[in-house]
């Protein structure tokens, strides 16, 4: 991963980004959802808590107009008939037994047409029978005579228990007034039944703000003022927003959720009130519900997305990777993603790009191999087609032309070093040019000597003749270099032989050495040729002469006794071709036999 | 004490951190003549959540009819250091507490008004360590007279017992004067502090000539009622007392607070203490029932007959 450094580390990763989109995208609606839901359902708890509480007080205040409502008919009884002057036992009787039945009443003052006091009866204090006292100024009488039923203010005696006075006149004049003492104590009785949710509770003020009734009578009972103040403001409170249930302190300092009905004919008030805790219990349960599953919906979304970007994030990582090590050279290296996506098929494109490039590289190596010893034209074929078939080993027909340079070895060991690999890269420079412009192919050098093949690996037309002409521009080229080589040298010449025949060619050698070559007899002939070929001279072999002949000017020379060849060999000297000098040999005043 | 969290309201757990707490009881009389004042009192306990034995116990101190002993058994429990000192019984055993202590919370009962007797200085705010209820027993012992005089009419004399050595005995003989006053009768003031002049007393009634016999309200004869009510039988008197007990035991008639009531109160109350409420911020209550309780068979043999308006007013009549 050598290349890794050179890639500059990304600004932001995609893994955050994709985390942070995906996680957004669920739970931002989620949030919203969550978040009207809960306003929504705090309004409509809200809501239902008011109408709870409102009910809850218009029924206690129901409760304590039936305490009154029944001390009153309870009342109106004794004020059914007329007064007659003679007092009779049966209305005593009647008052007695009032008082058995409402123990509330703690004394009862029968008044009649006359406003005369004609009967008392009492719990506590002595009974007065017929005592005509003369009450019709008293404000209990007036006010039942003009109002028919009237309640007096609430006085507490010694200033602790509630009393009421309660008034009830009669359909007629003559049938008098009730006037009865009522203990509001009893009203506890009724007050500490009502029960608003589970520790609700109602309590009674009167219109100045006193506590009238209270589940805890003794907060009656302390009749004190300055405690009560709490109870006042909460029903200000209440009044102050109609309609809607107030918050406040009760009498102990809690925090609490009341509301307010009034009782009409008292002017009292009678509030509810329950514990803010317990009134929005409701409230906070949904509130909490919905937060629990707002952060469990968050947790979920973040996992979700979480997962979501590594599953997205994961296959771009293992491609980049992949890409890198491709990238560096490892094309063995494959992408292995099985998501079944464009991230599977991308990852398979990589991988058949990094077999391609595998294969390309490989072949690039063999074709820079090949070109060591092919003609650019045929490499560049090879090359081209990506096929080296041409380089295996068959047999076919070919010209091997061999050349070397006559008089280079006494010439090597006199020159300097320098001179003498001057000397063979001009040579050299020289040769491969002419090969590789005639199409043939280098075999080898070894020395000053090189091998050329034609035909082979890659098929060519005339051969022969193309290994002619290619000997004759090599005869032009070195002799030009001979020409200045002279001055250094006097005896340097220049000399080839080429021969036609079948060969072996192929790839030949070991494993870390390959090259190619031909094997034969044409090639030993080709070889003794030019060994037999005096300095400027083109030999050829009978087989090569033959194709030629029609287009080559040649000339048969004697048959020569060449090693390794049993019969003399038949031997023809190519003459100087069109476009070249005259043959040095033809200089020299050497002459050649024309057919 | 491990059930106590589960069984008892949630007040017991706080109760059960702590050592248990002491209520320092203190009678005028004996455990079985206060039976039914202590059931009504372990009632008004229960109800504020304790349980005599569970998540509270009671220290008793008992004076047995000996009511110069009450301040010393009043101290003892005071130098008990119990959490609340409860004193049933009348103004004397409340005076005795109030003065064995000024800070364990006292819880009263009695039948007098707190304020004349100088328990409290007032009802809603009683101040200092006390607070109680108190029954409308005294105030109402001139109705005693009333019924009295309505079961036997056209008599004007009638006998009245007080016990002087009570505190409330000259209120109690003021307030029943002024009451024969204004109903035209005579009274025969007889006088008994200790069991021994009760006899004396019922023969007296016969002597004077009086046509029934009303008691003053006051505990050492409420506690008394069987005796009471023997006596009466015995020597034939039409007697009448503050307590249901005494018709309940043979007397005629009775007339007087519900002691039941006050006293079931009075449990609430020094529940409400040993739950950390002052004394200062409970108003003595005043017990506002009155009963009215007639005896049938009493009156048979002593040839009375009720009067309609009695029977029609009476809380309960026995036959």
């Amino acid at each position: 991963m050598s290349r890794r450094p050179t890639v500059a580390a990304p600004r932001t990763s995609l893994f955050r980004r994709y985390f942070l989109i995906l996680f957004g995208a669920v739970v931002t609606p989620l949030l919203i959802a969550g978040g009207s839901e809960a306003w929504f359902g705090y309004r409509d708890q809200r809501a239902r808590l008011n109408d709870l509480l409102d009910a809850e007080a218009r029924l206690a205040s129901v409760k304590i107009e039936d305490f009154v409502e029944g001390i009153r008919d309870q009342l109106s009884w004794t004020v059914q008939l007329p007064w007659s002057e003679t007092p009779g036992d049966r209305r005593r009787v009647e008052a007695l037994r009032l008082l058995r039945q409402v123990p509330a009443v703690e004394s009862l003052s029968l008044v009649d047409g006359q406003g005369r006091e004609r009967l008392f009866v009492s719990r506590i204090g002595l009974n007065r029978i017929d005592s005509r006292e003369d009450h019709s100024a008293k404000p209990a009488v007036l006010g039942a005579r003009s109002d028919r039923v009237w309640f007096g203010p609430v006085t507490f005696i010694a200033d602790s228990e509630p009393f009421i006075t309660v008034a009830i006149a009669g359909n007629r004049a003559v049938d008098g007034v009730a006037v009865a003492e009522v203990n509001l104590k009893f009203i506890w009785e009724v007050i500490s039944a009502i029960r608003v949710g589970q520790t609700g509770e109602a309590f009674v003020l009167d219109r100045p703000g006193r506590l009238v009734a209270h589940p805890d009578i003794s907060l009656v009972l302390r009749a004190d003022q300055a405690a009560q103040r709490p109870l006042q403001d909460l029903r200000s409170a209440i009044l102050a927003r109609p309609g809607q249930a107030a918050a406040g302190q009760d009498i102990r300092g809690n925090t609490v959720m009341a509301a307010m009905a009034p009782i009409p004919g008292l002017d009292w008030s009678v509030i509810v009130k329950q514990p803010l805790a317990e009134a929005f219990g409701p409230i906070y349960a949904a509130l909490w519900r919905t937060s629990i599953l707002l952060v469990a919906g968050t947790l979920l979304a973040a996992g979700l997305a979480y997962w979501l970007a590594q599953r997205m994030v994961e296959p771009i990582q293992l491609l980049e990777e992949g890409v890198a090590r491709i990238g560096a050279g490892q094309f063995d290296h494959r992408i292995t993603i099985k998501t079944g996506d464009e991230f599977e098929r991308l990852a398979d494109r990589f991988n058949e790009m990094a077999g391609e490039l595998s294969v390309s590289q490989e072949r690039s190596e063999r074709i820079n191999r090949l070109k060591r010893f092919l003609a650019p034209a045929v490499a560049e074929l090879i090359e081209r087609t990506g096929d080296d078939r041409v380089l295996d080993g068959r047999r076919v027909e070919v010209v091997v032309v061999f050349c070397d340079l006559r008089g280079f070895t006494g010439f090597s060991s006199r020159a300097e070093p320098e001179t003498i690999i001057g000397v063979l890269r001009e040579y050299y420079d020289v040769l491969e040019k002419v090969i590789s412009d005639h199409g043939a192919t280098l075999i080898n050098y070894s020395g000053d000597g090189v091998m050329a093949l034609l035909n082979a690996p890659v098929a060519c037309s005339d051969p022969a003749l193309r290994a002619v002409n290619m000997a004759t521009a090599m005869q032009e080229g070195v002799q030009k270099l001979l020409d200045g080589w002279r001055t250094l040298e006097e005896g340097l010449g220049f000399g080839i032989g080429l021969a036609m025949g079948p060969a072996t060619v192929g790839r030949i050698g070991s494993e870390g050495h390959l090259h190619y070559s031909a094997i034969g007899n044409v090639v030993n002939l080709a070889s003794r040729l030019c060994s037999s070929a005096e300095d400027s001279q083109i030999l050829l072999d009978r087989i090569a002469a033959d194709a030629v002949r029609s287009q080559v000017p040649l000339a048969e020379l004697e048959p020569r006794a060449l090693k390794g060849f049993d019969q003399p060999i038949a031997v023809f000297s190519a003459v100087a071709g069109p476009a070249g000098r005259p043959a040095r040999w033809q200089r020299a005043g050497r002459r050649p036999s024309y057919f | 004490m491990a059930l106590a969290g589960g069984l008892a309201a949630p007040w017991a757990i706080p109760a059960r951190a702590q050592a248990t707490p002491v209520i320092g009881y203190l009678g005028s009389e004996t455990p079985h003549r206060y039976a039914s004042r202590l059931g009504a009192f372990r009632e008004g306990l229960a109800q504020t959540g304790y349980l005599e034995g569970r998540n509270v116990s009671i220290e008793f101190r008992w004076a047995e009819g000996h009511y110069g002993q009450l301040p010393a058994l009043a101290r003892d429990l005071a130098g008990r250091q119990v959490a609340v000192m409860v004193a049933p019984g009348g103004a004397e055993v409340a005076l005795a507490a109030k003065a064995a202590t000024t800070t364990i919370p006292i819880v009263f009962e009695m039948g007098g008004d707190p304020i004349a007797l100088g328990v409290v200085d007032s009802l809603s705010r009683p101040g200092g360590n006390l607070t109680g209820v108190s029954s409308l027993s005294v105030e109402v012992s001139r109705k005693r007279l009333e019924f009295m005089r309505e079961v036997r009419p056209g008599t004007k004399t009638f006998a009245v017992a007080i016990n002087p050595s009570s505190p409330t005995s000259t209120s109690q003989l003021k307030n029943l004067q002024a009451a024969a006053d204004s109903l035209g009768l005579t009274l025969v003031v007889l006088k008994a502090s200790t069991e021994e002049e009760f006899d004396g007393m019922f023969a007296a009634v016969r002597e004077q000539g009086a046509a029934g016999l009303v008691f003053s309200s006051d505990p050492y004869f409420a506690y008394r009622s069987q005796l009471l009510a023997e006596l009466a039988v015995r020597h034939g008197v039409p007697a009448m007392t503050q307590s249901r007990d005494f018709p309940m035991a043979g007397g005629l008639m009775s007339y007087g607070g519900d002691f039941h009531q006050s006293h079931r109160q009075t449990g609430i109350y020094a529940g409400r203490i040993l739950k950390g409420e002052k004394p200062s911020d409970l108003p003595v209550q005043r017990v506002t029932k009155v009963e009215l309780f007639i005896n049938m068979k009493a009156a048979k043999p002593l040839g009375i007959s009720f009067p309609s308006s009695l029977l029609g007013s009476a809380d309960r009549i026995l036959e």
